[in-house]
């Protein structure tokens, strides 16, 4: 996840401000060692500008790992690097004081990277070995670089480090140097190699390029100058220069493998609590929360609702339980002993799951309270499918009583007109006779005509025949008064949506006819992207109740199962408008 | 008369069987859904067609589409849709074009069994026929639209409403009591102040009046169009007086009594 001023807290927010400043002090200091370069003679210029170059490097990587995992201390350790870098490069500006600084913090710089390899991934030295071998190899660097210049005024500008010139003390200073340095290195070795053994497979293929380029990269000093350059007759310079870059480049592949390598952080504790103090409306989701802490963007919280004896998202949906074998990690969180939620996280980007746990144990109170909300809007899903279901039901009720009636009833009561009417036409029968079957037939007639009206309240024909637009058509056809349509619709409804949408459309026409004394009606059908919007107004008396009649609050409580919603707009004297907004995402 | 029936109830095709069985008319196939009545009419050609609007599969408007499709495709066979509801849009759209023989009725007009006979011969002679709920609807509609039809009398609009329906001089002076010479009078009167051309073929006259209706409340433009071209409505002028026609039905009798009028007038028919 991207860091982001709004989701960090005073802390974080203070922190990239603190951050900024240091990158400002690196780049002041790089500057004005470049600007000291050229008046040295020290050597090629470009040599010298990759001194500073590599202090560059470190503090860029430095300050990215700080900003993204502020509470790992790697970043500290390579910003500390980097000054292990520029102080170094003094030596190559030319001005005795500086130089003389330069020569006495020349080599920390390995012992940074000792550190860094025994520190990586948490930033932190776990065991004892480790933080007694990191301060060996400081000790190294500093202490036992003492007699290179103490004894030999020939290594500091006009001698101004060197209390005597005794060539012995230095050599044989430089060679406990040498033999502490490799049994250094020997350690670092060790404890990486039984790291190594300890790590999963997937941090395995991370640790070990990483491991051998930092240990190559340490030795590759003192094998340019002992064994590769006298070996290929590589000059001085470009011994120099291969090892400069090596080493310069070491915090590259450490801030990848932080920050994409799949380690997740040991301390993230501390900000996710800073994210659970934060002001709710500043705070990001919980999952996104959890997300920055594990280190993973792919986590998703999982809420246990035992009513349904599964897990749900944090809108209530049903959220499936990842198989194990794809890769995904499931980390349980309790509360009080009950199963509240679950991290799903990635298992191969995340290699502790202890971590994912610890984690779900803090945000353990924060999950309950939003699995609360996520059980209360499934059970208010639930309950507005189950409505949605009944209205369908009852659609389809009606669809079948109207059709029954159509092909029944109907039918017959025609068929029965059609036999009084052959009776009045027999040649046989008395003309009073006659008369009083013609009577029959036209009674028969005006019964089928009645329920004709009857199937059409039901469920209209031309709705199933022909759509919503055309049975709007037909009902504004039918009204008294003039009667404005404006239909932007095809026939792709869902049948509920558009009996729903019809109902509309009867119930404020015949409102409106009814109460208004409008002189003119409108109705308007359009579609919204996923939003069927249905209008019908007139311009008659307004100061309809707002909670209207039996009619329309029964309409609104259909249009509210299908998750729409039912505006009534009436002001005295401004006339009346009925609005609808139903849902139609098909 | 060769007919095929399309109509999927099987009681209602009995019926229908029953009221052709006499008269001149044969029923020479029926058809249960649309596809095969369809087929029938191509392989039978019959003298007419009557058929339902709802049939399977869809049990929607499969049976108006086939009989639109029969129109476009075999025109000379006349058509007669039933319905159990009627619509001014299925009403322009089966006249639309060219509007020689087809009817629209309610499905409950065959019970009156002589003047459903005669509505069909009408069709089959290449006539128009509207049942007369679809008329009063149009004629309320283009009354609707303001006072343009204000100027005819109440008897006029009487007359022009039965012209809409389809019938001919003797038949609307047997429908209002009226002598023929009279009708033929009404009618020249009507022709005046709406600027329609004058002619004695009943059919021409239905479509002049139907598309002047439609003319005057036109269909929302959206859904499936209806189209009313210009040229089609033979040399009728599009002066602000022949705007006059159709909204003397309800302009002066009132809704109620136009009710009235229209019942009393099928009580006649019979």
């Amino acid at each position: 996840m991207a860091p982001s001023a709004t989701g960090r807290s005073a802390v974080a927010r203070s922190l990239g401000a603190a951050l900024i400043a240091l990158a400002a002090a690196a780049a002041l200091i790089a500057a004005i060692e470049f600007a000291l370069y050229p008046g040295s003679g020290a050597g090629p210029l470009w040599a010298l500008d990759l001194f500073t170059v590599s202090g560059l490097v470190y503090a860029a990587a430095g300050l990215l790992a700080w900003w993204r995992r502020p509470s790992n201390g790697l970043g500290v350790i390579m910003y500390g690097g980097a000054l292990s870098w520029f102080g170094a490069a003094l030596a190559n500006t030319g001005q005795d004081v500086l130089t003389s600084v330069g020569i006495v913090v020349a080599t920390v710089e390995l012992a940074v990277v000792i550190h860094m390899l025994l520190a990586f991934p948490s930033g932190r030295l776990r065991t004892r070995p480790a933080r007694w071998t990191t301060a060996a190899a400081y000790f190294t660097s500093t202490v036992l670089e003492v007699p290179l210049y103490l004894f030999a005024p020939q290594n500091s500008p006009r001698g101004m480090l060197a209390a005597a010139d005794n060539p012995a003390l230095t050599s044989a200073g430089t060679w406990l140097q040498r033999v502490v340095g490799c049994g250094i290195v020997a350690v670092t070795a060790l404890i990486l190699n039984a790291r190594l053994r300890r790590a999963a497979p997937t941090q395995r293929r991370v640790l070990l390029p990483l491991d051998l380029y930092g240990i190559a990269a340490v030795l590759l000093g003192p094998l340019t100058i002992d064994v590769i350059e006298p070996l290929t007759g590589m000059s001085a310079y470009s011994g120099a220069a291969m090892e400069l870059i090596v080493l310069g480049l070491v915090p590259v592949p450490f801030v990848v493998g932080m920050l994409r390598g799949g380690f997740a952080r040991t301390s993230e504790v501390a900000e996710l609590a800073a994210w659970l103090g934060a002001d709710a409306a500043l705070r990001p989701s919980l999952e996104s929360a959890l997300a920055r802490a594990l280190g993973d963007d792919s986590v998703t919280l999982a809420f246990w609702l035992p009513g349904r004896g599964g897990y749900a998202d944090a809108s209530g949906r049903p959220l499936p339980v990842p198989d194990p074998e794809s890769g995904r990690g499931v980390a349980e969180i309790s509360l009080d002993g009950r199963r509240i939620g679950a991290i799903i996280y990635d298992a191969a980007l995340t290699g502790e799951p202890e971590l994912v746990l610890a984690a779900g144990r803090v945000a353990a109170i924060a999950v309950d309270r939003q699995r609360l909300t996520a059980e209360l809007l499934a059970s208010q899903e639930a309950l507005r499918k189950s409505r949605a279901r009944l209205v369908e039901a009852a659609d389809l009720e009606r669809r079948r009583i109207a059709q029954n009636l159509h092909d029944g009833l109907q039918t017959k009561l025609v068929l029965l007109a059609l036999e009084a009417q052959q009776l009045a036409g027999q040649p046989s029968m008395g003309p009073a006779a006659a008369g009083a079957a013609t009577a029959l037939r036209e009674r028969i007639d005006a019964a089928a005509a009645e329920l004709r009206e009857l199937v059409h309240a039901v469920m209209p024909a031309p709705l199933i025949e022909r759509g919503l637009g055309a049975a709007a058509e037909d009902l504004a056809d039918r009204m008294p008064v003039p009667t404005r349509l404006e239909i932007g619709v095809d026939g792709n409804l869902p049948e509920a949506v558009s009996a729903t949408a019809y109902f509309v459309v009867a119930e404020g026409l015949a409102n409106a006819v009814k109460h208004a004394q409008a002189s003119e009606l409108g109705v308007r059908i359009t579609r919204d992207r996923d939003t069927l919007l249905v209008e019908v107004r007139d311009d008659g008396v307004g100061g309809a109740a707002p909670g209207g009649g039996l009619g329309l609050r029964s309409l609104a409580d259909r249009v509210d199962t299908l998750g729409g919603r039912l505006l009534v707009d009436s002001q005295a004297g401004r006339g009346t408008s009925l609005r609808a907004e139903l849902p139609c995402g098909s | 008369m060769r007919v095929v029936i399309g109509e999927d109830e099987a009681l209602l095709r009995e019926g229908l069987a029953l009221v052709l069985g006499t008269g001149g008319f044969e029923v020479v196939a029926t058809a249960a859904d649309a596809v095969s009545l369809i087929d029938r009419v191509r392989e039978l050609a019959p003298d007419l067609v009557i058929t339902d609007i709802r049939m399977p599969p869809g049990y929607t408007d499969e049976g108006l589409r086939a009989a639109l499709e029969i129109r476009r495709t075999i025109p000379r066979i006349p058509i007669v849709v039933l319905s159990q509801h009627l619509s001014r849009r299925v009403a322009l759209e089966l006249v639309a074009g060219q509007a020689a023989g087809v009817g629209y009725l309610l499905k409950q007009r065959i019970a009156d069994v002589s003047t459903f006979r005669h509505d069909l011969v009408r069709v089959c002679e290449g006539g128009t026929v509207l049942d007369p709920e679809v008329v009063s609807l149009m004629v309320a509609r283009a009354r609707a639209d303001k006072d343009r039809l204000r100027q005819l009398t109440a008897r006029q609009a009487e007359v022009l409403a039965l012209m809409a329906e389809g019938r001919s001089n003797a038949s609307i002076a047997r429908a209002l009591s009226l002598t023929e010479r009279a009708v033929v009078q009404h009618v020249s009167n009507i022709y005046d102040r709406l600027g329609l051309p004058a002619s004695d073929d009943d059919h021409r006259r239905v479509l002049a009046v139907i598309r002047y209706l439609a003319r005057l409340a036109p269909l929302p433009v959206s859904g499936p169009r209806v189209k009313v071209a210009d040229g089609q409505v033979d040399g009728m002028t599009q002066s602000p007086a022949c705007l006059l026609i159709a909204a003397m039905v309800c302009g002066r009798a009132g809704r109620v009594k136009r009710r009235a009028a229209l019942a009393q007038r099928r009580r006649r028919r019979s």
